[in-house]
């Protein structure tokens, strides 16, 4: 089946609550229409707090295709901007960080500063339209807990609405730092895959592939994951579909020791525990050292992986890039060290276990481009449990996940 | 790019010689993907580092790779096990060493070396990829023997978005 254009309707074909269509992974039109409806309308993830310590520093990123300039003002404010000239359109700015007083456009020298508005026109004498009128255009933002996220739409659901009960994933990545506050300072890596971007979300929160995709890594080394890839029975981990396309794989049933998620005891990292305890109660603070951090993709674009911070950027209809950061906790800065090695050893190009992702993944898209291929998702449709506040969950190795991944994508797309 | 210290070569020809020797064995038989053999090279203290951009410090940047001598064990253990399938089967690939650049160290030598590698990723795409950078060796003398203290690499790009590096660089 080839398509050469995609109406509602034909989403509603494409996606059955038992299966997808391959073509989904490999039409540069439905690429096209997803980055419209999901990554330019839709609310994204764009930077964290932490990136932006003081008045002046930006960052630059983009969404789809959109160009995004983030930037502290001198006012402490964070301010998220479309990063092109309001005279012609240019790249205003073209460094991926760095700390500003002003932007001065390459082109022909306007100059807009922090908060955005045009600050010089130069030869002012032949330009008589309103300058306040014309600073930086604004897209929606807002942020949570330091992370901030942006939508190039006018109008729709506000940030709130789009996070829901996510709002719970990111509070389990934050809590675990003694002040509450996450430090995403280390840089990021950014590892180039030869697939569609969906494939990421789905793998990440695919509880199944662990114990065979990474079968090196469990053969070469003893890890916190060897107890999710045992017998079928004996797996204690859970999968959510928390709404809203926001995924989920819980492992904290599967840890057996506190701090087992951190690959350490407490008594190894004296300075954390007791830095947890101060800040929440004894109590509290074994909660955290059990539960461990989330493992959660929030729809579309950002993934809370364990100690780590993911982004996921669609760059062509078979090609993506997975960006990674340690998620490095305020008030914990002697586990630094320990969460960087463990970043290495996990994510990006050279990693133990992505690496081994990304060449499944291109194999995945390979076979899919024959175009009419079925992907089968109905694993664990008949075990499934929805809690009273509608949060679907089922065996660690279930396709819930990737269920849930898709029905919003359905209604994202085909609404 | 280079962290070299001295302008002026300080080895002799023979020096010279023996660790530029040593630099492209190393070379050919992460090629090869010979992996006991590869491993045989070095230290028990060593380092092997990619970080992503020259300047970096490993306790404030993450790196692409930064194994220490158990975690370099690990890797060549992980790569020998026939399933790791990024590198399954092994990608295919030769590299060119040059601007080979020696000084010596208070135990050995630091050397430094560009490098252009081409790669078969023949795992999935099987689409050919040119690689590049500089490496900077710290070799040390034991027991009459060269052997590798660290190895730093970095690459042209590695503040951009790369593919998969689940070979030996």
């Amino acid at each position: 089946m080839r398509i050469e254009r995609l109406s509602p309707a034909s989403y509603r074909e494409l996606i059955q609550p038992d299966r997808v269509h391959g073509s989904l992974y490999t039409e540069p039109y439905v690429f096209e229409d997803e980055l419209d409806k999901i990554f330019h309308r839709g609310w994204v993830f764009v930077a964290h707090d932490s990136e932006l310590p003081n008045p002046g520093d930006y960052i630059t990123r983009t969404v789809g295709r959109q160009h995004y300039l983030v930037v502290r003002g001198q006012d402490g404010a964070v301010n998220v901007f479309f990063n092109r000239c309001q005279h012609r359109g240019n790249l205003l700015c073209n460094k991926p960080t760095g700390n500003a007083k002003s932007f001065a456009c390459p082109y022909h020298g306007w100059t807009f500063g922090t908060g955005g508005e045009l600050m010089d026109v130069p030869h002012a004498g032949g330009f008589e339209k309103d300058w306040t009128k014309l600073g930086l255009e604004v897209p929606r933002s807002g942020s949570y807990r330091g992370f901030i996220f942006a939508s190039a739409a006018k109008d729709g659901v506000s940030l709130d609405e789009h996070l829901g009960r996510a709002k719970e994933l990111i509070d389990r990545a934050c809590d675990l730092s003694p002040t509450g506050t996450l430090r995403l300072t280390a840089g990021w890596v950014r590892h180039e895959y030869g697939a569609n971007w969906k494939m990421l979300p789905e793998n990440d929160t695919d509880g199944y592939h662990v114990g065979f995709t990474h079968q090196s890594f469990m053969r070469a080394i003893r890890s916190q994951y060897d107890s999710f890839v045992s017998d079928e029975k004996a797996i204690k981990g859970v999968i959510r579909d928390w709404g809203n396309g926001h995924t989920e794989i819980d492992f904290a049933g599967g840890y057996t020791t506190p701090l087992e998620w951190l690959g350490t005891t407490p008594e190894k990292v004296p300075e954390y525990v007791a830095a947890l305890e101060q800040a929440n109660g004894k109590e509290r603070a074994a909660q955290l050292m059990h539960l461990g951090p989330p493992h959660a993709c929030i729809w579309p674009n950002l993934f809370l992986a364990e100690m780590n911070i993911v982004i996921f950027q669609p760059i062509a209809v078979n090609k993506s890039v997975q960006w990674h950061t340690p998620m490095l906790l305020e008030g914990a800065e002697t586990l630094d060290f320990r969460l960087m090695r463990q970043s290495e050893g996990a994510l990006g190009p050279a990693s133990f276990l992505v690496a081994d992702d990304a060449s499944i993944a291109e194999r995945t898209q390979q076979a899919l481009e024959a175009g009419d291929p079925w992907c089968d998702l109905s694993r664990g449709m008949n075990r499934e449990e929805v809690d009273e506040r509608g949060v679907r969950s089922s065996h660690m190795t279930d396709e819930t996940s990737n269920r849930g991944f898709w029905q919003h994508y359905l209604q994202v797309m085909g609404g | 790019m280079s962290t070299m210290t001295l302008e002026e070569p300080t080895v002799s020809d023979a020096e010279q010689h023996e660790v530029t020797a040593f630099v492209y064995r190393e070379a050919r038989l992460a090629d090869e993907a010979r992996y006991a053999d590869w491993e045989a090279l070095w230290t028990d203290d060593a380092v092997y580092w990619v970080p992503r951009a020259e300047g970096h410090d490993p306790n404030t940047h993450v790196s692409h790779i930064y194994d220490n001598r158990t975690r370099l064990a690990t890797r060549v253990r992980q790569l020998a096990t026939g399933y790791r399938y990024s590198q399954e089967p092994a990608s295919p690939m030769r590299r060119l060493l040059s601007n080979v650049e020696v000084t010596r160290t208070d135990d050995g030598y630091e050397v430094g070396s560009n490098f252009i590698l081409t790669e078969i990723v023949a795992q999935s795409t099987h689409a050919m990829r040119v690689w590049a950078g500089r490496s900077t060796h710290r070799l040390r003398r034991i027991d009459g023997a060269l052997k590798l203290a660290s190895k730093k690499v970095v690459l042209v790009n590695g503040d951009e978005a790369i593919p998969t590096l689940a070979f030996l660089i």
